[in-house]
């Protein structure tokens, strides 16, 4: 699954360490998140998601 | 309590728990390592709970999750057919234990067997047997859990 995370961060100006402290992860998970390692569970995708306001759809893109 | 204390009562319980297996062995009490095990992992439990700046999210807890299931996954098929070799020695032999000698000392049991039977194999394999099983579990852990760190991330270098 791809997703657009990184792109979010930078136009958040946020580094890893700090969104991972906003969602309560580690910032190895976020990093797996957006090298597309982990998928993350749908109560963190949609947690991303908000916090960046943005839709599901739009951070991520599911490669069937 | 910090994280690294924890991991630091938990090397300190491993050598309590080695200690106590080296004098349940020497007392012949096999209920002296079974009860103070589980007492060691209640302990470690407790204060696992205990530990203020635990870091496992949903990531964390997922390659636990796979590599614990991995381990039963591999570990039941090779418990299994030890186990049956081990039925096999067992129903190669008469399925009574020995009675006692009166000739020989009352509690000396391997030497009771050995001279009843000098073709039983000793009691003491088994102890072997066992303890190889239990390095083999945490062995197969181990590696699953080496394997699915690494392929969820968790040694990645940062892109930032």
């Amino acid at each position: 699954m791809k997703n657009k995370i990184k792109v979010y961060r930078a136009m958040h100006d946020l580094t890893q360490e700090a969104l991972a402290a906003e969602l309560g992860v580690t910032r190895q998970t976020i990093l797996a998140i957006e090298k597309g390692k982990y998928d993350p569970s749908i109560d963190l995708a949609f947690r991303i998601a908000r916090f960046f306001s943005v839709s599901v759809e739009d951070l991520f893109q599911y490669e069937g | 309590m910090r994280q690294n204390t924890f991991y630091l009562m938990a090397g300190v319980t491993g050598l309590v728990e080695v200690g106590i297996f080296w004098l349940a062995v020497q007392l012949r009490n096999p209920f002296l390592i079974m009860v103070s095990f589980i007492i060691g992992f209640v302990f470690l439990y407790v204060l696992w709970r205990q530990v203020s700046d635990r870091k496992d999210d949903e990531r964390a807890v997922y390659i636990t999750e796979k590599a614990k299931s991995r381990t039963l996954d591999v570990f039941w098929v090779i418990f299994f057919a030890l186990s049956l070799g081990s039925a096999v020695i067992g129903f190669s032999t008469p399925l009574h234990i020995p009675p006692p000698n009166p000739a020989l000392p009352p509690d000396n049991f391997r030497v009771i067997v050995r001279t009843v039977h000098p073709d039983r194999p000793f009691m003491g394999y088994f102890g072997l047997f066992q303890l190889i099983l239990l390095f083999l579990l945490i062995l197969l852990y181990l590696v699953f859990r080496i394997y699915y760190s690494r392929k969820y991330g968790d040694w990645d270098s940062d892109e930032e």
